[in-house]
Parts: structure tokens; C-alpha cells; sequence
């Protein structure tokens, strides 16, 4: 290490700081701040003032309707690895080897083009996540990691979605909207062996500081299949394996209201419901 | 457990407190540099969304839990900022994102407070010159010689104001 570069990028470090500098210029920094104790402890000072920058800011009181936002769209956001997932039902292993029989319903056609639609929106957000982290090799492969277990899920979303469909045990269940939810139309497909695919379109916002939990009630008893995810305005989309310990025979699909992160039982208002 | 701790867990309701903790600081700078409340709101939801996200890969040690959120927020902002001006990106995940393993900031919370004090009275007292220079950098992401074509004022001066307001304001860091 020449005492010229050491200058060179010491005079660099303000535009670091700032983010002022080219990919190129911010690795060689990068690379000569590793190996050199002044111009780290410099950058760490530097980094206290960016912050202090920050900070300097009176904060605001955000709009109360902003944390709900923030709250809804959390809850159906996986995170990435590995310690939790935050919905047990949200990451299945599809069956594999499922066929599509001739002559779809309808309907089903319609979820299947949602499924894709949704998959589209994930695909267009995974470019979107790669274009601003691609800057660094090591970010981009990171990246590039997340993108594949994102399109991963999605495929086994995909999958577990032909198979519930295309179950030989599937039935179709008519929701109808309830309170608030009556404008509400919603799609219920019910594979007592694969699970739950529900598709709910023009469902109003939940109330403040809840998001929407889908229910299955058999004998009786409510299972959660999960959290109704968010797939644009009004919109909700589910695709679950079946909850453990539904009673076989006749159930009802149930949408309600509830805390994020949902709950073992139902405690909010039924927004949408439907039985077989 | 730690508040982001809480977080990687998936734990909702340490989603809502860091949430009620930091969100009126996160919009207040997304404001500053958007000027607009709806796109603000936007880049608030996107650092909670990616807070929650890559919760499970924070390091404690590399800074302040709001000092994490608060450079999430610059990137977003300045990204959404160049978008909408048509200006090339040529802000990077900046200092904490691009230094693994170094610690940048202090992590305690209280000593990291009296710190950014200094800066905001630091900032306060530069020449107004020195100030705008800088708040241009910062706030609105320009390049120095942007800077410059902005205020009409020779590169090298811009350079220099910059330099001497940040001087200036790690030496108030100092005690």
C-alpha cells in the first residue's frame, strides 16, 4: 500500500459516505478500507455523521392508517432464511407428478390465471429486488439466491395449486360475502387430500391493525389455513395443504378478521363464508 | 430477546413496536427527500417490508436498530428520487449494507443519541453554504458535480464545502 493510494482513497471517503461514488470506485474503497485502520476508523466516524444526518430530522406522526398498511402487508411477506417461517401452511411440498385433466371448469381457469397473474407480480418484485442489490458480487449472489428459493416457493405455490384443483376429491365452495365484505366475490376450491385454494376479489380493506385468516370447519371445529395474502387492491389469495385434524365430510370456508400473524382460533367478524 | 430478534422469529407484535418506535423518524427523512406524502408512505412501507424481510440476516454490533432503518430508507427514497427525475442510479446500498463485519456505528442506543445531538448541532451552526452543499448530498443524492450545476458554483468549491461541513461535524463527535 503506497501513501498515494492511501490518499487517493482517503480523499474518496466524504463521497463514499454520501453514496456519491461509481460501483467501481465504491470497491476500491471498499478494498483499501479493509486493509488499512485509519481510513476504517475514518469511514466509521463518517458513518456516525450519515447517521446523525438522518436524525437530524423532527419526526412526524405517520397517518394511522399507514401502520396498518405496513402491519397487512407484513403478514403475507415470507422472510427470508432460515430460522422461522412465519406461516407453517404457507411453504408446502407440492405432490409431485400431478396431471392436468381435460375439460377444466371454468372457474378453475380463472384461479389458474390468478395463480399466474400473482406469479407475474412476484417475478416483476424479484427484478426489481435484483436491479438495486446487483451493485456488489457478494449482494448478487445473495440475491440471486433469494430470487431462486422466491421462485421456488412460488412454483411449489403453483404446484399445490394444480393439485388441489385438479384433485379427484375437489370441490368447489360458493362464497358469499358477509358485514362490511357483502360486494365481496370469492372462490373457494376444497381438496379434503390437498388442501385449500381460495381466490377473494373487491374485499375491503381489513380494519385497523388486522389482516384477514381463512378458516377451515369441520365437526364443528375451526382450522387455520393460513393468512389471506395480499395480491393487490382488494384482492386476497390463499393456496394451503390441508390444516391437520379437519374432520372428514362436509366443511365450511370461513374468512375473518384477526390480529397479524392470525390465531390458533378464530376471534374476528366472518367476512366471507361458504359451505359445501 | 432483542427487538429484531423478535423480528427474525417472525414475531408480529415486535413488527408493530419497532414499527410505533421508528416509523415517524423513517417518514419524516423519506418526506424530506421525496417531498411527496404519498410516496413517502410508500418507502416507509418498503423499509418495514424489507426490515422484516432480512431480519434474520441483521448483525447486532453493526450500528443502531434505527441507524439500520434509517439508511434503508435514504437508499429507498434516493432510488425512488432518481426514478422519478429520470437521473442515472449511482447510489449504492451505502456503508453498513456494503461493510460486512465492520462495525460502522455505536450499537448502544444512548451513546449513539448524544452523538447524532452533536451532529444536528453541528449541522445547525455550519456556514449556510457548507449546509446546503452537504443537505443536497444527502437529502437529494446529488453528485458533487451536480452539486455544482445546482448552486452554479465551481466544482472544486463544492468539494471543498462538503469536506470542511463533514470535517467540521466529526470533530463535533468528539467530545
Amino acid at each position: 500500500m503506497t501513501m498515494d493510494r492511501h490518499e487517493t482513497i482517503g480523499a474518496m471517503l466524504d463521497e463514499y459516505a454520501l453514496g456519491q461514488l461509481s460501483q467501481d470506485e465504491r470497491r476500491t474503497v471498499e478494498t483499501h478500507v479493509r486493509e488499512c485502520d485509519t481510513c476504517a476508523a475514518d469511514l466509521r466516524e463518517l458513518a456516525v455523521v450519515m447517521e446523525g444526518l438522518a436524525h437530524s430530522l423532527d419526526p412526524v406522526t405517520p397517518p394511522p392508517a399507514l401502520k396498518q398498511r405496513v402491519m397487512s402487508s407484513l403478514a403475507s411477506q415470507p422472510q427470508e432464511p432460515a430460522r422461522t417461517v412465519v406461516e407453517p401452511n404457507a411453504v408446502a411440498i407440492p405432490p409431485k407428478g400431478v396431471k392436468i385433466r381435460r375439460g377444466v371448469h371454468p372457474g378453475w381457469l380463472a384461479a389458474a390465471a390468478v395463480v399466474i397473474l400473482g406469479l407475474g407480480v412476484a417475478l416483476y418484485s424479484v427484478d426489481a429486488t435484483r436491479r438495486l442489490l446487483i451493485d456488489d458480487v457478494q449482494e448478487a449472489q445473495a440475491a440471486v439466491a433469494d430470487l431462486q428459493r422466491r421462485l421456488d416457493l412460488n412454483a411449489e405455490q403453483a404446484d399445490l395449486a394444480v393439485s388441489i384443483l385438479t384433485a379427484t376429491d375437489m370441490q368447489p365452495v360458493a362464497m358469499s360475502g358477509k358485514e362490511n365484505a357483502t360486494g365481496s366475490t370469492a372462490r373457494a376450491y376444497w381438496s379434503p387430500a390437498r388442501g385449500l385454494l381460495i381466490v377473494a376479489n373487491d374485499l375491503p380493506m381489513p380494519p385497523p391493525g388486522r389482516i384477514y385468516q381463512v378458516w377451515v370447519i369441520g365437526g364443528g371445529t375451526p382450522f387455520s389455513a393460513g393468512l389471506l395474502g395480499e395480491q393487490g387492491v382488494g384482492r386476497g389469495m390463499l393456496i394451503a395443504p390441508p390444516p391437520r385434524g379437519v374432520a372428514p365430510g362436509a366443511v365450511t370456508v370461513a374468512v375473518t378478521d384477526e390480529p397479524p400473524g392470525g390465531l390458533p382460533a378464530p376471534s374476528g367478524s366472518i367476512r366471507l363464508a361458504g359451505s359445501l | 430477546m432483542h427487538l429484531v430478534g423478535r423480528l427474525a422469529s417472525g414475531d408480529m407484535d415486535a413488527a408493530g413496536e419497532l414499527y410505533d418506535r421508528h416509523a415517524g423518524k423513517v417518514l419524516a427523512l423519506a418526506r424530506r427527500i421525496l417531498r411527496d406524502d404519498g410516496d413517502a408512505e410508500d418507502v416507509v412501507q418498503e423499509v418495514f417490508s424489507q426490515a422484516w424481510r432480512t431480519a434474520t440476516r441483521y448483525e447486532a454490533g453493526r450500528g443502531t436498530v434505527a441507524g439500520w432503518l434509517l439508511m434503508i430508507a435514504r437508499t429507498r427514497a434516493i432510488d425512488r428520487l432518481r426514478a422519478r427525475q429520470s437521473r442515472p442510479d449511482t447510489t449504492g446500498e451505502v456503508l453498513l449494507e456494503a461493510m460486512p463485519g465492520t462495525t460502522m456505528a455505536p450499537s448502544d442506543q444512548a451513546i449513539a443519541n448524544e452523538q447524532y445531538a452533536r451532529v444536528r448541532q453541528g449541522l445547525v451552526a455550519l456556514p449556510a453554504e457548507q449546509r446546503t452543499a452537504l443537505e443536497l448530498a444527502y437529502f437529494e443524492g446529488l453528485s458533487q458535480s451536480e452539486i455544482a450545476e445546482r448552486l452554479a458554483a465551481p466544482l472544486g468549491t463544492i468539494k471543498t464545502r462538503i469536506r470542511t461541513a463533514l470535517t467540521t461535524l466529526r470533530r463535533s463527535l468528539r467530545p
